[in-house]
């Protein structure tokens, strides 16, 4: 008990040193929110400007800039090729919000799977546009990494071709487009970067369409699902910084170890809900039916989340096939799930499965307890379905760990 | 105490620790010497728990680390061989969570932890973040956290590896002072002047097994009053050892075409007659060098190579 408590306290002392982390996990459903609001509900529409230095100019980079220039985003980003010296030039005069430089040989890197880097200047003197921007990159590069790893073969035939000059020839294209319906119809949906996807939604014209209750729980599940994401890593941050073993050592045993970490997990976890929880209230002035409840439930997803991916993490062969499967799960969850897009504008096949994956289930009880229609037998199997996972789960990651060293 | 019994470890078939058996008492510095790969680590990761062995047993005090293992963990510390610690957190705070990982609590833990940050020389430091401490500090923060509990038994795993060399007369003092202190500590390293002037009794480990054992001047004695002659240069081995085979007092060590090794009592004074028999042979002497009788010379002799590879 007393090693549990603490490492549930030094876990908590890491998290607090580490508060930057903590402030994107609020922020990036803040950020998706807020862009969503720019799309469907601002009135005023800020307009980023992205220059873009392709040095590389293959497909890779076509499709990354192509991003932002489809759907709600084109509705706020202008790409514009320029020269490195005079994007740079143009940033310090205020003229655009981010140069993006995509260095000679990133298409092929990021077809071979080999690390690909790009360079994002962004606009000191902006803060909000050169973080969508940056965002959107982000999750388009993982989706990226997604695809790669998803449609291996017509890439590697897209690979082959890359030296050829400008457009790929139509034969090419259309075997290869074959062959990514092939790979998955049912997969689409969530592999393609959400930038592109949002074009199709459209808000209801006829009923007053209300942001806050649409978007809102979904916002919160969303906040907790990248949240747990991100801690779950801890565990091999521990591997790799040797206290793992050093944990394995102590009477006290790895089961407590991961235990306190959980605990850490979910402590966390829960502060961030509250946050959420007010923020929704007074920011947005969302109404909430039994603000308690919501907490609890919430609290118990993050906790069973984590629990989930920390069983992701452990399974995987290394830290770097860790992130990469962690994140393979995540984004589709995070696309399926109704956070990003609401399950009433989703395809019906789609909406079966979103209803079914851990977050599209956690959002809809929390919808139903923000409405002040809570689902009393449902959150109850739920609950006992987390202490489930917890015991089940620890007894797995306890096993694992220990099999890494002995 | 620690005693370990026939102790065997294989990795996927892969014999690392063979049928090794030793004691460490109270207030003794236990060392194993050996070269990287040797099975150190390994011997210490049975003893520790990390490991399960393949075969044999290991107690701590009269605890069997397999059958008891959290009483017998609670009274061992350890100092892994890489640093282990949380670089985000003040040095304070690592101390104060392995204390507590022990046990200790409140007012008991606070005052240990003060008392280690003081033993290793980072009182001021106490309240910065470990990624700000340089190598040598994270070393002895790293030997702070295991010993913040006081343990019976102290396991050290190479503490001195990279470390510059004013940490490291330290940390050898601090070792120095626990076992002064009546722990019984078992030090692992591949250095062998650290073996010869820090350990009480040692064992020699090469390939997992240990080819000797026993007291810094028992383990002199082993090797006799002969002296090690090396010769570098190119050589016919056989013709070398055919050359030597007969002369009193010469024993061939090791021989390769590019290095020989002899064990010769009295070589000072025998050099120009080795020299003269080894030339003969059609041999190019290009580097001879002598060493008095060391547990470096104990290694070759046993083993035929150098122990730093
Ligand atoms: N986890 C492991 N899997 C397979 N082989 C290992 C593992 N750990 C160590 N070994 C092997 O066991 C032998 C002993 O290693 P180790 O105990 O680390 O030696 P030392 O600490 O003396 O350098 C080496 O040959 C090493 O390659
Ligand atoms: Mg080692």
């Amino acid at each position: 008990m007393r090693f549990l408590l603490a490492t549930a306290r030094k876990d908590l002392l890491r998290l607090r040193s580490d508060w930057p982390a903590l402030l994107l996990w609020i922020g990036i459903p803040l950020l998706v929110g807020g862009l969503l609001v720019l799309v469907f509900g601002g009135d005023s529409n800020p307009r980023a400007r992205l220059l873009v230095d392709d040095r590389d100019s293959s497909l890779a980079g076509r499709l990354l800039t192509g991003g932002f220039s489809q759907g709600p985003l084109a509705e706020i980003v202008d790409v514009e090729g320029v020269a490195t010296d005079e994007g740079l030039r143009r940033i310090e005069d205020g003229d655009a919000s981010a140069l993006l430089v995509i260095p000679e040989g990133f298409g092929a890197a990021l077809l071979d799977g080999r690390p690909a880097s790009l360079e994002l200047v962004k606009n000191p003197a902006q803060t909000i546009l050169p973080a969508i921007l940056e965002a959107t990159l982000d999750i388009e590069l993982e989706a990226a990494e997604v695809l790669r790893r998803l449609f291996d073969e017509p890439i590697a035939r897209i690979a082959a071709d890359e030296d050829r000059e400008g457009f790929p020839p139509d034969s090419l294209v259309a075997s290869v487009a074959a062959e990514f319906n092939r790979a998955g119809e049912g997969a689409r949906g969530w592999l393609l970067p959400p930038a592109i996807e949002l074009a199709t939604v459209e808000p209801p014209a006829e009923q007053a369409f209300d942001f806050g209750r649409a978007f809102f729980p979904g916002m919160l599940i969303l906040a907790l699902l990248f949240m747990a994401t991100g801690l779950s890593a801890d565990v091999w941050s521990e591997r790799r910084l040797g206290t793992l073993e050093r944990a394995i050592v102590t009477p006290g045993g790895v089961g407590t170890f991961v235990a306190g970490k959980w605990l850490a997990g979910a402590a966390a976890l829960a502060l961030v809900a509250a946050i959420g929880l007010v923020a929704g209230r007074w920011a947005f002035g969302i109404e909430i039916a039994n603000p308690a409840l919501a907490f609890v439930w919430l609290a118990l997803v993050g906790v069973a989340l984590l629990a989930a991916f920390t069983l992701v993490q452990v399974l995987a062969k290394s830290e770097r096939a860790a992130s990469v499967l962690v994140n393979a799960v995540t984004l589709p969850l995070a696309m399926l799930g109704g956070s990003f897009f609401p399950f009433e504008a989703m395809p019906s096949w789609m909406v079966a499965l979103g209803k079914a994956t851990p977050n599209g289930w956690a959002l809809l009880r929390l919808r139903a307890i923000v409405d002040g229609d809570p689902e009393p037998r449902l959150l109850a199997v739920s609950a006992i379905g987390v202490i489930a996972l917890l015991v089940g789960g620890g007894w797995l990651v306890t096993r694992r760990i220990r099999s890494w060293t002995s | 105490m620690i005693q370990v019994d026939e102790l065997r470890k294989e990795y996927d078939g892969v014999v690392a620790v063979d049928d090794v058996s030793f004691e460490a008492r109270p207030g003794e510095i236990f060392g194993l010497l050996g070269p990287n790969g040797a099975g150190k680590s390994t011997t210490i990761g049975c003893i520790s728990g990390l490991l399960t062995p393949t075969a044999g047993s290991v107690r701590i005090q009269q605890y069997d680390v397999a059958r008891e293992p959290v009483a017998a963990k609670s009274r061992m510390g350890i100092v892994p061989q890489e640093v282990a610690l949380y670089e985000d957190l003040p040095a304070e705070e690592n101390l104060r969570f392995w204390a507590e990982a022990y046990g200790l609590r409140g007012e008991r833990a606070a005052e240990r932890v003060r008392a280690v940050l003081d033993t290793v020389g980072l009182a001021d430091r106490g309240n910065d973040r470990v990624e700000t401490f340089s190598g040598g500090m994270k070393r002895r923060l790293n030997f702070g956290c295991g010993i913040v509990h006081e343990p019976e038994v102290l396991l050290l795993d190479e503490p001195t590896v990279g470390v510059d060399p004013q940490s490291r007369v330290r940390l050898l003092d601090l070792v120095r002072e626990q076992a002064g202190a009546g722990v019984c500590v078992l030090y692992t390293t591949h250095y062998m002047e650290e073996a010869e002037a820090l350990c009480d009794r040692l064992a020699i480990l090469d390939h997992g097994k240990i080819i000797a054992a026993g007291t810094l001047e028992e383990l002199r004695g082993k090797e006799g009053e002969r002296d090690l002659v090396r010769l570098s240069g190119s050589f016919d081995p056989e013709a070398v050892g055919r050359a030597v085979s007969d002369v009193e007092g010469v024993e061939i060590v090791a021989a390769g075409p590019e290095q020989v090794a002899l064990a010769v009592a009295a070589a000072s004074r025998r050099l120009p007659e080795i020299l003269t028999l080894v030339s003969g042979t059609g041999a190019a002497v290009r580097e001879t060098t002598v060493t008095r009788p060391s547990l470096e010379s104990l290694f070759i002799r046993l083993t035929g190579k150098e122990l730093r590879e």
